[in-house]
């Protein structure tokens, strides 16, 4: 079993996951794991269980399956503005798109159910603006800013599951025109709020 | 959403006689979660059984009250829809259900790191009387012998604190859960802890006691014990309580 932890969460955790693929592929003397340190420059951790999925993709690089354990810390992406309560704000002019960080997706769990606000209403900031539901349990999401919901994101009605897999991307859940851009002064910066995420 | 680590708080006690209509107790779980969240009242515990009703969560659809005719009743039983997670089940007597009204920010537990831990409380519970139970069971929320669920779990998270809990069969008319989809589980029985016994048990006052302690161990005070509720503490908790169940019996600790 070799183990690396890593930071940065999913796309290192991508990374490292193709030098070892490589690695496996290549019948390289040099331990995988010797690999991975040096390209990824990363030191190693405690063993966690492997993703389904991570263990799908290495099986198929033929013949013999080396378990690859891989612990990814939530990823946190550099020119957001976060809240403590786990939401991020992307602003662009006049309008920020909100959605739950990496952090609070995995904290959840697999969400299966997402309330949102409908298009027009006015959401405030430090208030509830909608529900995730999960596996695990039901809870409430707040808004950073204030200001008027100019369009929710409809694909997580069908797909909830875009909150896990793209919190930053798909998974967005509203965008709004917001009213008082000094709401935004109160927010964190990527550091920051990652900081906190490791209290 | 709440934040993750260790803790250390204090964790009061309210226990009901009786079986508590299910409207009131959601009633008694809002106002207090509005006291925690001020901070006027410390994380508690509810403890009580229910009248017969089939609840519904966020998600829950009335379709899986299989026979029912109209929205209000099935069988004489009543069917509420709750903001809790989760899906349709029954309540009822000989159902041990807590509800714990926690603080999550105070003791900087996460809503997975809650969860999994009141499944914890409940397999320790019933692994005291020689049964073997497990949790965290992934997409499965509850708790599970074999593959029989003996314990639901519904959570709902606002403001960071932490309502609705888990209920435990003890020895509840089961027959009842055949008349739901429960928890939009079709293919999968809901046992008891008298049935996995194969017989009579402790009772659910008992059972509900030790798993109340372990409750109060794992979300409170190190010590394990129930922190006593200050006099306008228990005021608070008991006008409340008087509010919406005029007439129930309850004690405060």
């Amino acid at each position: 079993m070799l183990s690396t932890s890593v930071r940065q969460g999913a796309r290192q955790l991508r990374l490292v996951r193709n030098v070892a693929v490589a690695a496996l592929a290549n019948g390289s003397a040099q331990p995988i794991g010797a690999q991975i340190a040096q390209s990824c420059e990363f030191g190693s951790a405690a063993l966690v269980p492997l993703k389904k999925t991570e263990l799908v993709s290495l099986s198929q690089v033929g013949g013999n399956i080396l378990p690859f354990a891989a612990r990814g810390y939530a990823t946190v992406v550099d020119g957001l503005k976060y809240a403590e309560s786990h939401e991020w704000a992307k602003v662009d002019g006049e309008t920020a798109t909100i959605g739950i960080t990496d952090f609070a997706q995995s904290e959840l769990g697999d969400v299966v159910y997402v309330e949102l606000p409908e298009v027009g209403a006015t959401v405030e900031a430090k208030e509830t603006f909608g529900v995730v539901e999960s596996v695990k349990a039901a809870s409430d999401v707040y808004s950073p800013v204030t200001g008027e919901v100019v369009e929710v994101n409809d694909a997580l009605v069908d797909d909830p599951s875009k909150l896990n897999s793209e919190p930053f991307e798909g998974g967005w859940m509203m965008k709004v025109k917001v009213s008082d851009a000094s709401d935004l002064d109160g927010l964190m910066d990527s550091a920051a709020y990652s900081a906190s995420c490791d209290e | 959403m709440a934040g993750v680590g260790s803790h250390a708080a204090r964790i009061g006690l309210v226990r009901f006689a009786g079986e508590v209509p299910y409207a009131p107790a959601l009633a008694l779980q809002d106002a207090i979660a509005s006291s925690v969240k001020k901070g006027s009242l410390p994380s508690l515990l509810i403890s009580l059984q229910h009248k017969p009703c089939f609840t519904l969560g966020k998600r829950g659809k009335l379709d899986d009250v299989l026979a029912r005719d109209e929205e209000a009743k099935c069988d004489g039983v009543e069917v509420v829809r709750s903001n809790r997670g989760g899906e349709v089940t029954y309540h009822g007597p000989g159902q041990v259900v807590v509800y714990p009204i926690v603080n999550l920010r105070t003791i900087k537990f996460g809503p997975r790191k809650y969860v999994e831990t009141l499944e914890d409380a409940v397999v320790h519970t019933v692994a005291e009387m020689g049964l073997s139970a497990r949790g965290r069971v992934p997409g499965a929320t509850g708790v599970w012998i074999g593959d029989r669920k003996v314990a639901a779990i519904g959570v709902r998270i606002s403001g960071g604190v932490a309502t609705h809990g888990v209920a435990l069969n003890v020895d509840p008319d089961l027959s009842k859960f055949r008349d739901i989809v429960p928890c939009g589980i079709t293919d999968r029985e809901v046992t008891s802890v008298w049935r996995e016994l194969g017989g009579r048990g402790p009772t659910a006052e008992e059972i509900g006691d030790r798993l109340l302690r372990r409750l109060a161990a794992l979300l409170g005070s190190p010590g394990g014990g129930f922190s006593p509720l200050s006099p306008p503490e228990m005021g608070e908790v008991e006008g409340f309580a008087r509010r919406v169940a005029p007439g129930a019996s309850f004690s405060v600790e």
